[in-house]
């Protein structure tokens, strides 16, 4: 019990208490403090556990640089956010948080044994000692592992909440609002433009807000902008990344500081910033010194016992030590003690300080101890004392306290400089890299450009001490537990870039991004190595600056929003009418539509019994549509597809297959010439973007001379199969200015015409070898065309099908699915389809590509058809196909099954597969071996049904 | 997200609106079958793949639609130029 | 654990608002009922000839409706049932989309700020009169400001449900 609260000053408004629990415990503080603030002011130092060895940490600083207070905050079911920092929580009436990463409880850890054992658990430990057996990793090293080590647990309930996100556009936007973002603000805004002025903390002010002198300054700018109009002030907004041309992703963090009861609205809002200007004005974070016990509860940067002093009116120690190589940790230690914090000694590994800092110390009666260093740390739970010794190696004094300050310099934070790809410049006199260089519209100011005077100091790793590097228990990275002598092993163990030492040793990964650990990691290899620092480089810096939530990242756009799901006009009959759908791209298909306690099997074996026998109507709305136009429109498909387009008359209709320029197969459908000038091109569900994307490439950048333009229609019409041998009579009372006749519209033909009253593009096809149309209505049209239809199909017992049936009765004839039956290395030949590629033409998109020599070459995988031994087999798509099931282990595989359906109309099973040299082994018996046994099967060519195509004709 | 200049829009639009489209001035040959194997493969796979200077195709897919041309810098993402499609190799 | 098919259901639980949403300072209804064309030609004016109509010239130019998408490209927001000829045999390329999209209309001082949530472009940077094709977050749209105020948005018809309740939930988060 240390830490008190100070009789007067701070930012704290001591009329107003707030009530709050800490690991369960009640727990009270003032409007505007922190969890670390209130928590300290009750003497609280133990704040949490380590990452590895579950050492007992407290509080290091005061804002979003804490590496070791990280707690746990449960708002409620599916409201629980770990890993949070505590000087960054903002205390509010009910506020509960706990700490993390401790069993049972945080004075007494179990597992703190690590510990006790930690000679054990150097760098590179897990990835040394666990190597082998692999089977025990998974099932036991990883799991303990995982239970040990950690930081918070992760939510396992859903977010409940809500999230809002924008873009956002202005002339200059300023990254932190410190004194010198403030001022870049004024400065920006003075000529107009749109300002954004943005910061992580509750309030604008920065280190203002712990500098009372400069408080009616800060009221005073703070008035002024928020006056300005075309300026936008958002605190509690963390500059999560810089992205290219100046684009800045920031959170906003808009309920957790209030009560849950008072938190209305989305939680947080991401802000898409595209500004012309970006200034940083991010600031600095004081360094941690490196010495034995630099991790026990109640050791602190100086700059944080200050905010805790002057910004929440806290002292975090009745007798406290600063340990300084920098002029700052006497600034600190001078406005502590005038504001009645008790500093009892400052100690500072240089000999020469400034006079005029020594005479004020003395002054204050603080006792100093230049040349010396701490080197060692008393206490366990909390500071006991220190150890102090002259250059760190002289005879030991110890020295009484209860909290121990630590000012090792200054680290420009750079990191969204860095997210730019700006270059650093090492500077010496910071010992620190300073921006340098970029090519984005962006600059630092303030100390994050170096532009600050916190006075001078030494750089200095690991401070000089009596035991040797390789037995300090000196930390590095608090978060991590990241020892100073880990780097050292690293390094002896042959470690020399700095990217490789942090992958080895973990410094400055997770949470944290090495805010405290970079540069004293860096420093301590630098020393190790006996190389400088600007030769060991810095790791890279990587988006977010701090931890976010995926909320943010989501905006507006989870659960059903998450992305659109796309549904045809007649969606809703298919809904209505009890379909169970499945999703093709982005689209929802009605996948079969089961009457009463049918399955699957039941429903689909129904469906396809009526589109034989009588007739099915099918929504086939999401197949792609492109309309191409113009006087080139055939010479256009003509070099598009395999086979010839310029033949083709008006009213009719072609299967085309589109190639990629490999030679591959890439998509197929059935296109109709409805004029000269005009086709109605369609193409697969999912591969409509694709193929209009493809044909306007080689229409704009190769045949640019052509005069023909591509319009996706897909969604402008709606399209409703009628199959069966009664397709004709469902449709004829409809159907007005066509003549059904078989004579006057024969198979793949083209109508244009009315139905219902409506305009239809009717088409004579089948893809699923029986009479069809597909009537094509504007899609505004389709729901009450589909109503007409079915009402005149009910008279024949229709079947309305989903494409589950579609897709059995296609494969009964042997039709393919582009992207199920071909994979991208399918040629048409493969495929079966040599047919569709017109020989005589000298050239198509991919023509070239199919007299290649391993196109050409044997015993390429084709496309046959298969029939299980057993008739009542169905083999699972997918599964691989040998010849000899009696060979040795591995097995030589020669193809795979592709589709794969019970034919109720043949009362068997039937499948289609790839398979080397297929078509050379009709009649042949193949062996696809499955879990328990090996199914036989007998090649034959994929057509299984109506070989003669009579029943076309109905 | 980048922000591509658009040379038909005549304006710096976001990356969204866009979509990569592989190096640039690599010409579908007018007649392929006079082309070796060798030839025809170098067509089809052979990129440059620099480290630097890349001049590739884009498209304003979701703007004016159009494929156009960019000399980007595959280091920095710096774009240098953007210019329509059929133009001289800049 | 949330379940995926969980949320596929409650996508498909959503259906195109057919009342108007009304925001704090923005409201959203649909558009009344228009004809749509695409219209493409390298020339313009054998176009206009065709469809004996003034085309705007430049890219993001709209005129009496016909909004300029691309070099070679207009599309026609009309009133309904206004037939265009197709120009058979000219090198022009007439189709009418009437069915493809759905318009929505969102208007009021709030309307920019509820667009901007999932459109990239610089909204306030956009002249009235001025249209152009673009995205809201992943689905194509074109907008149009047809005045300070108020923005037409054409989508096509299978996004429009998502896009609707999008805006919707923009609306009630800037409340």
């Amino acid at each position: 019990m240390s830490g008190f609260r100070l009789a007067d000053g701070g930012r704290i408004d001591r009329r107003t208490k707030r009530t709050f629990s800490f690991d369960g415990k009640a727990q009270w503080g003032y409007a505007g403090d922190s969890l670390a603030s209130a928590l300290l002011a009750q003497g609280q130092m133990l704040f949490g556990r380590s990452f590895k060895y579950h050492r007992p940490r407290g509080i290091l600083g005061a804002g979003v640089e804490e590496p070791n207070a990280l707690v746990t905050v449960d708002r409620g079911p599916g409201r629980m956010t770990p890993n949070l920092r505590a000087p960054s929580v903002p205390v509010h009436d009910g506020l509960t948080a706990t700490s993390q990463n401790r069993f049972p409880s945080l004075k007494t850890d179990l597992i703190a044994v690590n510990n006790v054992f930690s000679a054990f658990f150097p760098a590179g430990f897990y990835n040394k000692t666990f190597m082998w057996p692999r089977a025990a990793w998974e099932k036991v090293y990883e799991p303990i592992i995982r239970r040990l080590a950690g930081l918070g647990d992760s939510p396992t309930t859903r977010d409940p909440d809500h999230y809002d996100a924008t873009y956002a556009h202005c002339e200059t936007l300023i990254v932190g609002a410190g004194p010198a973002g403030i001022a870049a603000a004024l400065d920006a805004a003075a000529g107009g433009g749109r300002v954004f002025l943005i910061d992580e903390q509750e309030e604008i002010g920065g280190g203002a807000l712990s500098d009372p002198a400069q408080w009616a300054w800060l009221a005073e700018a703070t008035a002024k902008l928020a006056a300005m109009d075309n300026v936008t002030v958002l605190s509690r907004t963390t500059a999560i990344g810089h992205y290219h041309q100046n684009f800045v992703v920031a959170a906003e963090r808009l309920t957790d500081h209030l009560p849950v009861g008072e938190a209305h609205g989305p939680r947080e809002k991401l802000w898409r910033i595209r500004a012309g200007e970006v200034v940083l004005a991010m600031g600095a974070i004081e360094r941690p010194l490196v010495f034995e016990g630099n991790d026990v509860p109640g050791v602190m940067l100086a700059s944080a016992a200050r905010t805790f002093a002057l910004r929440y009116g806290v002292a975090v120690g009745r007798k406290i030590v600063v340990m300084a190589v920098h002029d700052s940790g006497w600034r600190d230690a001078l406005a502590l003690q005038a504001a009645g914090v008790p500093i009892t000694a400052i100690v500072d590994l240089r000999r020469d300080i400034d006079p005029a800092l020594a005479d004020a110390a003395r002054d204050a009666r603080i006792a100093c101890y230049p040349g010396y260093a701490i080197t060692s740390v008393s206490g366990s739970l909390a500071v006991k004392g220190a150890t102090i010794a002259l250059a760190g190696v002289g005879k030991g004094q110890k020295l009484d306290c209860d909290a121990v300050l630590m000012a090792g310099g200054w680290t420009p934070t750079v990191h969204l400089w860095s997210h730019a790809k700006g270059s650093l410049r090492w500077d010496e006199s910071w010992g620190a890299f300073l921006p340098d260089k970029t090519h984005e519209n962006l600059r630092c100011v303030g100390a994050c450009a170096g532009a600050w005077d916190f006075g001078s100091g030494l750089s200095v790793g690991l401070l000089p001490a009596p035991k040797p590097l390789h037995e300090s228990k000196a930390f590095v990275d608090f978060q991590n537990d990241v020892k100073a002598r880990d780097i050292g092993l690293a390094v002896q163990e042959g470690f020399r870039s700095i990217e490789h030492i942090k992958r080895y040793t973990t410094n400055g990964m997770a949470t944290d991004q090495g805010k405290t650990s970079n540069l004293n990691g860096l420093q301590i290899a630098s020393d190790v190595l006996s190389r400088p620092v600007t030769e060991i480089g810095l790791t890279t810096f990587r988006p977010p600056y701090t931890p976010q939530s995926f909320g943010a990242m989501l905006g507006h756009h989870k659960e059903a929003l998450f992305q659109p799901l796309r549904k045809s006009g007649i969606d809703d009959w298919a809904q209505a009418h009890g379909a169970v759908y499945e999703n093709v791209a982005q689209w929802r298909r009605a996948r079969f539509f089961p009457q009463g306690s049918e399955d699957m099997d039941a429903a689909v074996a129904r469906e396809c019994r009526m589109v034989r026998s009588s007739v099915g109507v099918f929504d086939a709305s999401t197949l792609g549509k492109i309309e191409v136009v113009g006087p080139d429109a055939a010479e256009f498909l003509n070099r598009m597809y395999t086979n010839p387009w310029k033949s083709l008359e008006p009213g009719r209709c072609r299967y085309g297959l589109l190639l990629g320029e490999h030679g591959f197969i890439i998509d197929d459908g059935v296109s109709a010439r409805l004029a000269p000038d005009r086709f109605h091109l369609t193409t697969t569900t999912g591969g409509a973007a694709r193929v209009l994307g493809m044909m306007e490439d080689y229409l704009q950048t190769e045949w640019s001379d052509l005069d023909v333009w591509l319009t996706s229609t897909t969604e402008q019409w709606a399209v409703i199969a009628v199959q069966g041998p009664r397709a004709r009579d469902v449709i004829a009372p409809l159907v007005e200015g066509i003549d059904l006749s078989p004579e006057a519209f024969p198979h793949m033909a083209v109508r244009e015409g009315t139905i219902c009253g409506v305009e239809t593009r009717l088409f004579r096809v089948s893809f699923t070898g029986e009479l069809g149309f597909e009537v094509n209505v504007p899609a505004e049209h389709g729901r009450k065309v589909w109503e007409a239809i079915w009402a005149e199909g009910e008279k024949h017992g229709a079947a309305a099908y989903g494409t589950e049936t579609m897709h059995v009765l296609r494969a009964e004839k042997g039709f393919i699915i582009v992207g199920q039956d071909t994979d991208g290395t399918v040629t048409p030949d493969d495929a079966g389809l040599g047919w569709a590629v017109g020989k005589k033409k000298p050239d198509f998109v991919g023509k070239r590509s199919l007299a290649r020599p391993d196109i050409v070459a044997p015993g390429r995988k084709q496309l046959v058809g298969l029939l299980t031994d057993d008739a009542q087999d169905v083999l699972e798509e997918g599964a691989q196909i040998v010849a000899d099931p009696n060979q040795p282990v591995p097995m030589t595989m020669i193809g795979h099954v592709t589709s794969s359906y019970y034919s109720t109309t043949l009362g068997r099973s039937i499948a289609m597969a790839l398979v080397a040299g297929g078509r050379d082994r009709m009649g042949e018996t193949l062996y696809i071996p499955m879990p328990g046994k090996t199914i036989s099967a007998k090649v034959l060519a994929p057509m299984f049904y109506d070989a003669e195509g009579s029943r076309l004709n109905g | 997200m980048l922000l591509i200049h658009c040379p038909y829009c005549e304006e710096a639009r976001p990356e969204v609106e866009f979509v990569y489209g592989g190096e640039a001035h690599i010409a579908r040959p007018l007649d392929p079958s006079t082309y070796s194997d060798g030839e025809w493969e170098e067509f089809l796979y052979i990129r440059s793949n620099p480290r630097g200077r890349h001049h590739e195709r884009w498209r304003h897919t979701h703007g004016c639609g159009r494929f156009f041309n960019a000399v980007r810098d595959t280091v920095t993402d710096v774009f240098e130029t953007t210019y329509k499609a059929g133009e001289a190799r800049k | 654990m949330v379940d995926i098919a969980e949320i596929a259901v409650s996508a498909a639980e959503l259906k195109l608002g057919t009342e108007p949403v009304q925001g704090s300072g923005v409201r959203l209804s649909h558009a009344d009922a228009r004809a749509r064309y695409s219209l493409r030609a390298r020339d313009a004016a054998v176009l206009e000839k065709a469809i004996s109509r003034k085309l705007p010239g430049k890219i993001g130019d709209q005129t009496d409706g016909v909004i300029c998408l691309g070099p070679d490209e207009w599309y026609a927001i009309l009133p309904e049932s206004t037939a265009l000829q197709r120009g058979e045999g000219l090198p022009v390329s007439v189709v009418d989309v009437s069915s493809r999209a759905l318009g929505f209309v969102l208007e009021g001082p709030g309307a920019l700020a509820v667009l901007s949530s999932g459109c990239p472009l610089d909204l306030a940077r956009m002249g009235v009169g001025r249209a152009t094709r673009t995205v809201f977050e992943t689905v194509e749209i074109v907008i149009w400001r047809e005045a300070e105020d108020r923005w037409h948005i054409e989508v096509w018809r299978s996004f429009a449900t998502w896009l609707w309740h999008a805006l919707a939930a923009a609306m009630h988060a800037s409340k």
